[in-house]
This record gives structure tokens, C-alpha cells and sequence, in this order.
């Protein structure tokens, strides 16, 4: 249906309830989808809170942008200041930094794995919407492996502290390398560790297989067309094009999964192009080579995806033998590239293993607890962009400073940026499978929200912020504009109608 | 155990919640920086972290006072809300993002961690919380003083939540 027909409504994303996930859907004169779009709350403002302030303060204040990874941001910033300095970390200040960064991702993986994507795989799509929480994960799993993952948080998390500072205020990344060195009694205890999250990693495979991969249902709902967009992906490499969580070369194959582009991140402006729609704040990424047609799939489309799935398809393979061999699992089952939204959480257990194995290698480097962590910068700063793989996505810090280090520009592009557009492409596409007329089925809300569960998206959205979990209201508009119906699910879990 | 937690406030822990970068959301911490001033026996985490790291300050101590900002759309900025965190309706949701303080809270309980027998909340009505280095709403930094005072009363055993209770969302 043409545009023309739809009737415009101005959507204020500045609301006193912008604590709680909007999709808005408009239907054509025959009362068909004809778009939908989803509202978040967003941080704003990070290029005039940057102004003015000194690079070297970025990695501990970025840090606090986000109470879900601050040791991604902390570790991009503090990148980005190697570049704007001009400085290489010794091996052991990169092998440190990436030994921090593993077992960040392995902590972070298993949580999301168990405790948030588990209402949808382990629970199951079709349970009742009460069952379909963390208790009813636990009732499904069983308490011992529950406290088998918050044994595991906090061992890794002990160890982050222990190299890193709090978890939730890392300080070891300064500009040419990390804070301290690695004692031999620190590498000990995360080679212990590491051993554990190997095996935890391949423990929660298994466990995926029994429960996900042993039920054709699931593994249909997984290939779904509904849930499937076939867009490129992104992702970063090492040398050999295998993944790689900390650094290497930006890495992005196309729909068929053909190296499409790779690039260093401080060539990130000539790859990647940010695009403002008037609904929304949020700043949607796109391939500048391949340019924007729209919230559209298919290789003349430049929307991509980035986070786990992204990745693996993004990497030629995984550089740790377990992964590896599980990574060629997932692809032999699912093809390759995998373009099934929901296949994010089996790659994400996937990663959790290679996490945990590199881990586990950098462990045992002898170069890791070399007493040579930094060095010292001494050239005059300009301009510096660092990337990483936060568990969400490529997350790129980018500064330019004046000849003190004063910041006079900056950009971020966080994992979210980069997946917003492919998160429209499923959030549409489940309003035209599950809308019709006026009738909007509770089946949407359950859609929608595994779509966002897999995607995992990172949204500055103050997560702590009471009462609890992010509310999602889905409204329907006719082509005139009137709301024809409202299905909410508010933060206590009940559902309304109106 | 006594169910009000007593009044002695070694046995009590204060959450202050919130991001000092972003407006409205520093309310948390620069009441918990108050509190600590007031009522030095009181043990005073604060964080800005988010999801299952908040299981950790929820732990190894009967109750738990958390300051934070709240945002339900239903109350002018500056609003203040008392409520027992198990007084809201309902349980904890399946969250299409994150985890939210009864998400963690719930899963403590479910495998049997030594979480907090009791949750109050303090929580002010939000304007923004989402503006890198914001300003707070006058109404909210205006709020702090009368979130303080009940806390410390609270921490003394003077105080229940009892004040005003969120609006339940009809089940």
C-alpha cells in the first residue's frame, strides 16, 4: 500500500511514560499492517555531555552510561584512547585487557542465556504467560543448575574485580595499557575459573540440545519465516578472520554470507551511516556502501545485524577447538549464513564457550603476568575511535580533542544502533503475520517480545528503574490515525485491553 | 524473626540506585550520600549497575531500603512513593529486556539465596532519567530531604511503608 494512503501522527517519544516499550502499528484503508514501528527509551546527549571534558576521564565515565556492561564501554573508551594517543599496549596490557573482556562475556552470556532468554526456550513459547518468567526457568530447570549459573557469576565476577576493579566501575584500562599486572597467584585463579567456565559452557550446550534441539517445534520456530530477515552481518575479526570479542578488523558478510567488507574501526564512517527517522530518537545504522531502501531485507538493502548470530556469521570460524566444533553444529543444522533471529541464543551459548575458552588460553600464556602493561603515551592527541564486541554488538567510542586531550567531538554507536533497523524489520513483520483489522492477538506481545529477547537489545531505559521489567504497550492506528486498539503488558506482568 | 526487621540498623542495608550522569536518576545516590552522612551505623551501598548485579546488594542482610526514581506516569515529577516491594501485584513478569529489582529478588528466593526478607522502597516520580548530563527536575532534588528523613526513620524502626502504595494495575 502506498504510502500516501496512511494518515501521518506525530509521535512525541518525549512522554512521561517513556519508561516502557511503545510499538505503534497503522493499517492501510483495508485495514492491513501497512507499518510498524517501536519506541524505546534512549540515552540522549552524549556528544554535549562529552564536549569539554578530558579523553582520559571517558573510560570511567562511560562506563556508568549503561548499569548493564559497563566493562564494554569501559574497554572501547579505553581503545579509543589508545588510537587518540597513538599508543600500542605491550602483549601482556592487550592479553590482560582481553582475559578481563572474556570473562565479562562469559558472565554476561550466561545470564542472558539462562535467566532472560530462558522464559521463551526453556519455559517455551506456548506456556502460560505466568509460567513464563525466571521462576518458571527454575521450575524447568531445577534449582541446583540455577545456583550452578549464580555460582558461576560470581566466581567470574570476583575475578573481574580482582584484575579489574568493581564490575560495575572498572578501572584498569588506561591509554597504552591496563593499571596493574597480573600476579602469579591472579593467573592461577583464573585459569581455576576458566577450566569451570569451559565446562560450564559445554554443560549449558548440552543442556540446549536437550531441551531446544531434541523438540522439532522448537527447532521449527527457530526457521520460521516469521522470525527469519535475511540482511548482512557484522561483526569483528582476528587476522585470520576468526572471531574475536576485543579486537581486530570490523568484518561484514551479505545475505549469502560472502565477505562483503572489512575495515579498521577508524574506517567506520566510510562503512557504517547513521539514519534519523522522525519517530524516533534513536540513530539507525545502515552498510553506506550498500545504502538505505528502507526497513527492507535482501542484499540491495543496507539494514544489518550485529550480536551473536551476527557474528558467527560474520567470522569464518571460531579460533577455540570446543566453539568450533559447535559453531559447525549450529551451521550444519540451521545453514549458513543462519538468518533466524532466534537462533541468537544458541550462538550466544556458542560464544559463552569460546569466552570461556580464550580465557583459558590467555591464562595459560606465559607473556600474561610480564611485569611490561604500558606504555606510556607521549604523542600529541587528535582524534581516536575504538571499537569492541560488547555482548549486544559492535560498540564503537569515537573523540576528537583539541592538542590537550579536550574533547571537541564525539560519537558512539552503541550494539543497539547497529541492530535497531533489523529490530523493525521483525517487529513489523509480526504485525503483519498476527494483525488484522482491529483484532490484535496476545500471540503479538509473546512474538514481539522474543524478537527483543534474541536481539537482546541494549536500550537506555534505566533497567533498575522501578517497578521492575519494561513494560510494552502495542497500540493500532486505522489509516486515519485513531487508535482502533491498545494491548498492554505492564511491568507486573498483567495484561490489559483497551 | 521479627517480621518489622526491628529497629536496629545494623540488621538493614540502604540501596541507593541511580546514575549521577543522568538527571533525575541521581536521586538514589545523592539520598543514599545524605543518609550515610545522618545515620553513620547504617550500612550504604550505592549502584548504578543494573539486571542481576543488583543481586548482590540485595544479599546478606534481613531488609533492604532501596532509593530510586520510578516512572510511572501516573504522579507529577517529585512524587514521593513508600511501598514494600512484595506488595505490588502480581509476579515477577518475564521481561522482553532485562531484569528488573523483583525479577532478581524472585530468583534469590527461588534458589534459596540469603537475599533480603524484606524490600522497601523510597522512589521518586521521574521526569528524565534518560539525558546524559541532565539536570534534575527542581520537584525532584526538592524530594530528597523528605526521602532522607523517612529513611532514617525507617532505618530506626520508626517507619513502615505505609505512606502511599504504587496504583495496582487491574489483574
Amino acid at each position: 500500500m502506498a504510502a500516501t494512503t496512511t494518515h501521518r501522527i506525530t509521535i512525541d517519544p518525549v512522554t512521561r511514560l517513556e519508561g516502557h516499550g511503545r510499538i505503534e502499528i497503522f493499517l492501510d484503508e483495508e485495514g492491513a499492517v501497512d507499518r510498524a514501528y517501536f519506541q524505546v527509551p534512549e540515552l540522549r546527549g552524549f556528544e554535549k555531555f562529552a564536549q569539554g571534558r578530558p579523553a582520559e576521564d571517558m573510560p570511567q565515565i562511560t562506563s556508568r552510561i549503561c548499569g548493564v556492561c559497563p566493562t564494554a564501554h569501559h574497554m572501547a573508551s579505553t581503545k579509543a584512547l589508545d588510537a587518540l594517543y597513538q599508543v600500542e599496549p605491550p602483549p601482556a596490557g592487550k592479553k590482560i585487557r582481553e582475559l578481563i573482556y572474556c570473562t565479562f562475556m562469559v558472565e554476561d552470556h550466561a545470564l542472558h542465556f539462562y535467566f532472560l532468554g530462558g522464559p521463551d526456550f526453556i519455559v517455551g513459547p506456548q506456556a502460560p504467560a505466568a509460567q513464563r518468567n525466571v521462576l518458571g526457568v527454575i521450575a524447568k530447570v531445577g534449582v541446583e543448575t540455577g545456583q550452578k549459573v549464580i555460582a558461576m557469576r560470581r566466581k567470574l565476577r570476583d575475578l573481574m574485580a580482582l584484575a579489574g576493579g568493581k564490575p560495575g566501575h572498572p578501572v584498569f584500562g588506561l591509554p597504552g595499557g591496563v593499571a596493574r599486572p597480573l600476579s602469579e597467584e591472579d593467573r592461577d585463579k583464573f585459569r581455576s575459573v576458566a577450566a569451570e567456565a569451559v565446562e560450564f559452557g559445554q554443560f549449558s550446550l548440552e543442556a540446549f540440545r536437550k531441551l531446544v534441539l531434541e523438540n522439532s517445534d522448537y527447532v521449527e520456530l527457530i526457521r520460521s519465516d516469521a522470525f527469519t530477515h535475511r540482511t548482512y552481518y557484522m561483526g569483528l575479526v582476528d587476522g585470520q578472520n576468526r572471531l574475536n570479542f576485543y579486537d581486530g578488523l570490523i568484518r561484514v558478510v551479505d545475505p549469502e554470507g560472502k565477505p562483503f567488507a572489512s575495515f579498521t574501526a577508524a574506517q567506520y564512517v566510510d562503512y557504517i551511516a547513521e539514519r534519523v527517522e522522525p519517530w524516533s530518537y534513536m540513530k539507525f545504522c545502515y552498510l553506506k556502501p550498500v545504502g538505505w531502501r528502507g526497513f527492507t531485507d535482501g542484499a540491495q538493502s543496507g539494514v544489518y545485524a550485529v550480536a551473536p548470530l551476527a557474528r558467527l556469521n560474520a567470522a569464518e570460524k571460531l579460533a577455540t577447538p570446543l566453539a568450533q566444533q559447535a559453531a559447525a553444529e549450529y551451521f550444519a543444522t540451521l545453514g549458513r549464513p543462519v538468518h533466524h533471529t532466534l537462533a541468537n541464543h544458541w550462538a550466544r551459548l556458542i560464544e559463552l564457550l569460546n569466552a570461556a575458552e580464550r580465557m583459558k588460553e590467555l591464562a595459560d600464556d606465559p607473556q600474561i603476568t610480564d611485569p611490561n602493561i604500558r606504555t606510556i603515551p607521549t604523542a600529541t592527541p587528535r582524534e581516536g575511535i575504538g571499537v569492541v564486541e560488547a555482548p549486544r554488538g559492535t560498540l564503537i567510542h569515537h573523540y576528537v580533542t583539541d592538542a590537550r586531550g579536550v574533547i571537541r567531538k564525539a560519537n558512539m554507536i552503541v550494539a543497539t544502533q547497529n541492530n535497531a533497523a533489523r529490530i523493525s524489520l521483525s517487529v513489523e513483520k509480526a504485525a503483519r503475520a498476527l494483525v488484522s483489522g482491529h483484532n490484535v492477538s496476545e500471540g503479538l506481545l509473546n512474538m514481539v517480545e522474543m524478537s527483543f529477547r534474541a536481539y537482546d537489545p541494549c536500550l537506555g531505559c534505566a533497567t533498575h528503574s522501578l517497578p521492575g521489567s519494561m513494560p510494552l504497550w502495542i497500540e493500532v492506528r486505522s489509516h486515519r490515525g485513531d487508535r482502533v486498539a491498545l494491548l498492554r503488558r505492564d511491568s507486573d506482568g498483567s495484561i490489559r485491553r483497551e | 524473626m521479627d517480621p518489622s526487621g526491628g529497629s536496629d540498623p545494623r540488621r538493614a542495608r540502604l540501596l541507593g540506585l541511580g546514575n549521577e550522569l543522568l538527571a533525575d536518576d541521581a536521586f538514589g545516590l545523592l539520598v543514599a550520600d545524605e543518609v550515610a552522612a545522618r545515620v553513620p551505623e547504617l550500612e550504604v551501598v550505592r549502584s548504578s549497575e543494573s539486571g542481576f548485579a543488583l543481586l548482590d546488594p540485595l544479599t546478606g542482610v534481613a531488609r533492604v531500603i532501596i532509593a530510586d526514581t520510578i516512572q510511572t506516569g501516573k504522579a507529577p515529577p517529585g512524587t514521593l512513593l513508600f511501598f514494600d516491594l512484595d506488595e505490588l501485584a502480581g509476579p515477577p513478569a518475564g521481561a522482553p529486556h532485562g531484569a528488573g529489582i523483583r525479577e532478581v529478588l524472585a530468583l534469590g528466593r527461588a534458589l534459596g539465596l540469603p537475599v533480603a526478607e524484606q524490600v522497601w522502597v523510597v522512589a521518586v516520580e521521574a521526569a528524565d532519567c534518560a539525558t546524559l548530563g541532565g539536570a534534575m527536575h527542581p520537584a525532584v532534588a526538592a524530594a530528597i530531604p523528605a526521602a532522607v528523613e523517612w529513611i532514617v526513620a525507617a532505618a530506626r524502626g520508626l517507619k513502615r511503608p505505609d505512606c502511599a502504595r504504587p496504583e495496582r494495575s487491574p489483574r
